[in-house]
C-alpha cells in the first residue's frame, strides 16, 4: 500500500511521470490486454481499445484521487472502453450487440490469433448467451482468475451478488455445453 | 448424455493468441503516443482581454473629455473682469439705474478711506483725457 502511494506520487509528478507510466504499461499491459480481449474477442480491436485505455489513463492520472487501488481504477477504464467500443461498433454496423458478438464468434475459427479447440470454442459460444454483466463476471473470475473482492471493486457490485451471478453463469454454461 | 461440470474439467483457456513481440512493441508504441505534456490552454478572449480593456478605457476617457470640460467650466467662479465687461457692454444698466437702486446706506458702506497723495491724484487727473466731461456730469 505504501509502495503504491509512492508510485502514484511518481505518476503525478511531471518530472517522474513518463518513467513511472512506462512501468505502469509494462506491469499492466498483459492483464489489461487479456481483460479487453475477453470482452471484444478480436485482436485488432483489442489493440485499439488497449491503446485508448492507456491514453485515457495517462490523461486522467491527475483525477485519480486514490480512493481505490490503481489496479481497479485501470480495470474500470478498460472495461468501459471495451463496452463502449462494442456499442459503437454495433451501432455503426447497424446490428444489435448480440448479433455482433455472434458474428465475431463465427469469425473466431478463422482468426489467426485464436487457436482454441472445440471445447474452447463451445465455451465462448455458451458465454455469449449470458447477459452482459454475467459474461463480465464469469470471464473475470474464470479466465482472469480475479478475486471476488477485486471484481467487486472494479464493477461496483457486492461480493455476494458476484458469487450468485457467477454461480448462475456456470450453471447456464454447463447446461449449454452438455446439450450442444 | 454426458453432464458437463466446469469444476470437474481441467481449466479451459481462452485460446487467444497475440502476434510475436506484441507486448514489447506495444510498450514502445504507447510511449511514443503519449501526449508530450498538456499544453496550457490560452483562450482567444483571455489573450486579447488586456487589449480590449485598454481600448475600452481609452474610449471611456475620450467620451468623458467634453463632459469634463463642461463640468470644469461650470464649476469655476465667475471671472470678475469678464463680469464687469459683460455689465459694461452687454447690459442696459447705466449710472442712473445704479443711483436709483443704491440707497444711502449702501453708499456709506462703499465709502472707504483711501489715502491718496496729491501727486497720485494729479497723475490720475492729468492722464484722464475725459476729465472735463466727468466734471460736467
Amino acid at each position: 500500500m505504501q509502495e503504491e502511494q509512492e508510485f502514484i506520487k511518481r505518476l503525478l509528478n511531471p518530472k517522474t511521470q513518463n518513467q513511472a507510466f512506462q512501468r505502469l504499461i509494462s506491469d499492466y499491459q498483459r492483464p489489461l490486454y487479456n481483460h479487453v480481449r475477453n470482452i471484444v474477442l478480436n485482436h485488432d480491436d483489442t489493440d485499439d481499445v488497449l491503446q485508448n485505455t492507456f491514453i485515457k489513463i495517462f490523461r486522467h492520472l491527475k483525477n485519480f484521487n486514490g480512493d481505490s487501488k490503481i489496479f481497479s481504477w485501470m480495470y474500470r477504464i478498460a472495461t468501459n472502453e471495451a463496452l463502449t467500443f462494442l456499442k459503437q461498433k454495433s451501432k455503426l454496423s447497424g446490428i444489435s450487440s448480440e448479433t455482433l458478438q455472434n458474428k465475431t464468434l463465427d469469425n473466431l475459427e478463422a482468426d489467426v490469433f485464436f487457436d482454441g479447440n472445440e471445447i474452447q470454442l463451445k465455451l465462448q459460444k455458451a458465454i455469449a448467451l449470458l447477459p452482459e454483466k454475467q459474461q463480465l463476471i464469469f470471464k473475470m473470475k474464470y479466465f482472469e482468475e480475479l478475486k471476488y473482492e477485486e471484481i467487486s471493486e472494479i464493477l461496483g457490485t457486492s461480493v455476494g451478488g458476484l458469487k450468485a451471478s457467477y454461480h448462475i453463469a456456470v450453471k447456464k454454461i454447463e447446461t449449454y455445453v452438455s446439450t450442444n | 448424455m454426458k453432464t458437463f461440470k466446469l469444476e470437474n474439467e481441467p481449466k479451459i483457456e481462452t485460446g487467444f493468441k497475440t502476434p510475436d513481440d506484441y507486448f514489447e512493441n506495444f510498450s514502445v508504441k504507447m510511449i511514443e503516443q503519449l501526449p508530450a505534456g498538456e499544453p496550457k490552454i490560452i483562450y482567444i478572449f483571455q489573450k486579447r482581454k488586456n487589449i480590449i480593456l485598454m481600448v475600452a478605457a481609452v474610449l471611456v476617457i475620450a467620451l468623458m473629455i467634453p463632459n469634463l470640460n463642461y463640468t470644469t467650466a461650470s464649476s469655476q467662479a465667475l471671472d470678475r473682469i469678464a463680469l464687469e465687461n459683460y455689465i459694461n457692454y452687454q447690459s442696459n444698466v447705466n449710472q442712473y439705474d445704479l443711483m436709483r437702486v443704491l440707497e444711502t446706506k449702501d453708499i456709506t458702506n462703499m465709502n472707504t478711506s483711501i489715502v491718496l497723495e496729491d501727486e497720485t491724484i494729479e497723475d490720475v487727473l492729468s492722464a484722464n483725457s475725459n476729465l472735463e466731461n466727468l466734471i460736467l456730469e
